[in-house]
């Protein structure tokens, strides 16, 4: 999912007509300063990142003057959650809190639903997880026709909102809930909800996720990678998304894992499938070995896609082996894995990796044939001086073999890192 | 010399070189791994002569296969260029 930054969600819930409070993001102490002085009241100063908890991780400040959310602007922006550095603040108006509310809506995969939920409580602003069952009220959406408002009154009357309110509440979450569709929402988050002094509500947060598959529909995003990334996509994840952007012939996946580019150890992954990912990672784990990267060619891409995935994972500096690994007999013809990577290791191995350690293990589907392509196309590089000559090819036999899988692939990476600090690389 | 695209790439082929060529092993990777795309001409040498761009396009699978298979069995003839958007500057910053 594509996931919006709670300042984003709060923006697009502004013009969807729906109330967030007053205020801006900022980039720098001085920036949030000058907002503070604008709205010209108490502001709250919250860090900008995607993580949960953020007030007990310290980056929601509640100040009083413009000179105060400098100072705490300047402490949020100078902390990382989760190794993701805090690069914005949201600087905007301290609500008058009567009372805090949660609603969300997310997807009701249950057989049975297949179609929005909204989730609701009277108990609002803490972890969601942490309230009772039994206070948490939950409703199936048309997803058609939406919420309707004699539904959301009932919603809320279990809820225990009086009745004076109700009809306040349900053209809320109706609104909400329209929002919700226009945008193709995976899931919209309000926790809290607020009632003000003044008998308003209002949006005090926004957690807002994308469905993936109308990023297209939606230009006016800007969302350059309709992707879970943990943080700001990288160089590697922006050029992995162009090769899946507008081409759907089987999946080419590809994506950055914190590699520094530097450190000893390394892997070019290139798993083919979901389980089989699971299983070569084992096979690295086993051995000490970490994954540069994730891949995943799977569902029988065309040989072009899975040319541009493996070239990609080999061409990440310092990596110490290239792993091809099929653990699964799959039953995508595989020799188009096998013309690819053909291709891809006869253009890098002599001239710009030469004896990186390659294991190839490549099974299901018209596996023999495949193993031919390898070992024929490979051949004149497989020699012992030559610039393959740390490739290994496995069919079959060792579809499940994580241990040994893992086993080759240090010892060749050793050999090579030898190797290469003797000739002083 | 014969270069034709296909959706995401370009073959090009050096058809003075399947002159010579015995094999003719491109056309018959291409029926095996693909769609036929490939055929050889009255001369002996590859083509797609026989198809409109709409077939070449519709045809054409990317599978990359005429290119091994004419360098391992035929004459090295083919060049398939898979153009990788954004690697270039991305290898070129680490040189």
């Amino acid at each position: 999912m594509a996931k919006f930054l709670e300042f984003q969600g709060k923006e697009w819930l502004r013009k969807s007509g729906l109330p967030v409070p007053q205020g801006r993001v900022a980039s720098t102490p001085e920036e949030a300063k000058k907002i503070a002085e604008e709205i010209g009241k108490a502001v709250a100063v919250k860090g900008q990142v995607q993580a949960g908890g953020r007030g007990k991780a310290g980056i929601v400040k509640l100040v009083s003057t413009p000179d105060e959310a400098e100072a705490a602007a300047a402490e949020i922006l100078a902390k990382s959650i989760g190794g993701n550095p805090i690069k914005q603040v949201l600087v905007e108006e301290k609500l008058d809190i009567k009372k805090e509310y949660y609603c969300s809506f997310v997807i009701n995969g249950a057989r049975e639903a297949r179609s929005p939920m909204l989730m609701f409580s009277a108990e609002g602003g803490m972890d969601i997880e942490s309230v009772p069952e039994e206070l948490l009220f939950k409703i199936n959406i048309d997803p058609i026709n939406g919420l309707q408002s004699y539904d959301a009154v009932d919603l809320c009357a279990r809820a225990g909102i009086p009745a004076q309110d109700l009809s306040k509440f349900a053209s809320f979450l109706s609104k909400l809930s329209q929002t919700y569709k226009k945008l193709d929402c995976q899931t919209l988050e309000i926790n809290p909800f607020v009632m003000t002094g003044s008998g308003n509500l209002v949006c005090a947060d926004c957690k807002m996720e994308i469905d993936n598959s109308s990023v297209g529909r939606h230009p006016e995003f800007g969302i350059k990678i309709a992707r879970d990334l943990p943080g700001a996509p990288t160089e590697l994840d922006l050029i992995g998304w162009s090769i899946e952007e507008t081409d759907a012939r089987g999946t080419g996946f590809l994506m950055n894992m914190g590699y520094d580019e530097v450190s000893p150890g390394y892997i070019g992954y290139h798993p083919i499938g979901g389980g089989s990912a699971m299983m070569g990672l084992d096979a690295l784990n086993q051995v000490g070995l970490k994954p540069a990267n994730y891949a995943d060619t799977s569902g029988n891409p065309v040989g072009s896609k899975i040319y541009r995935v493996a070239k990609c994972v080999l061409s990440q500096p310092n990596i110490d082996g290239y792993l091809l690994g099929g653990f699964m007999m799959a039953n995508q013809e595989q020799w188009h894995h096998a013309n690819a990577i053909v291709k891809v290791l006869r253009e890098i191995l002599p001239t710009s990796k030469p004896g990186l350690p390659c294991v190839l293990l490549l099974c299901g589907n018209r596996e023999d044939e495949s193993l031919e392509i390898l070992r024929e196309g490979l051949a004149d590089l497989m020699t012992p001086d030559g610039p393959g000559k740390r490739i290994e090819i496995y069919g079959k036999e060792y579809v499940t073999d994580t241990k040994f899988i893992g086993q080759r692939l240090l010892a060749l990476s050793k050999e090579y890192r030898a190797e290469k600090e003797s000739q002083g690389k | 010399m014969l270069e034709f695209a296909e959706k995401s790439l370009t073959v090009k082929i050096d058809t003075s070189k399947c002159d010579t060529c015995e094999t003719k092993a491109c056309a018959e990777a291409c029926k095996k791994f693909a769609r036929g795309l490939l055929g050889i001409d009255d001369k002996g040498r590859a083509s797609v002569a026989h198809r409109d761009t709409e077939e070449v396009l519709r045809l054409g699978t990317e599978c990359l296969a005429c290119e091994l298979a004419c360098k391992t069995k035929g004459n090295n003839a083919i060049t398939i260029e898979v153009p990788v958007k954004g690697l270039d500057e991305y290898l070129a910053k680490r040189q």
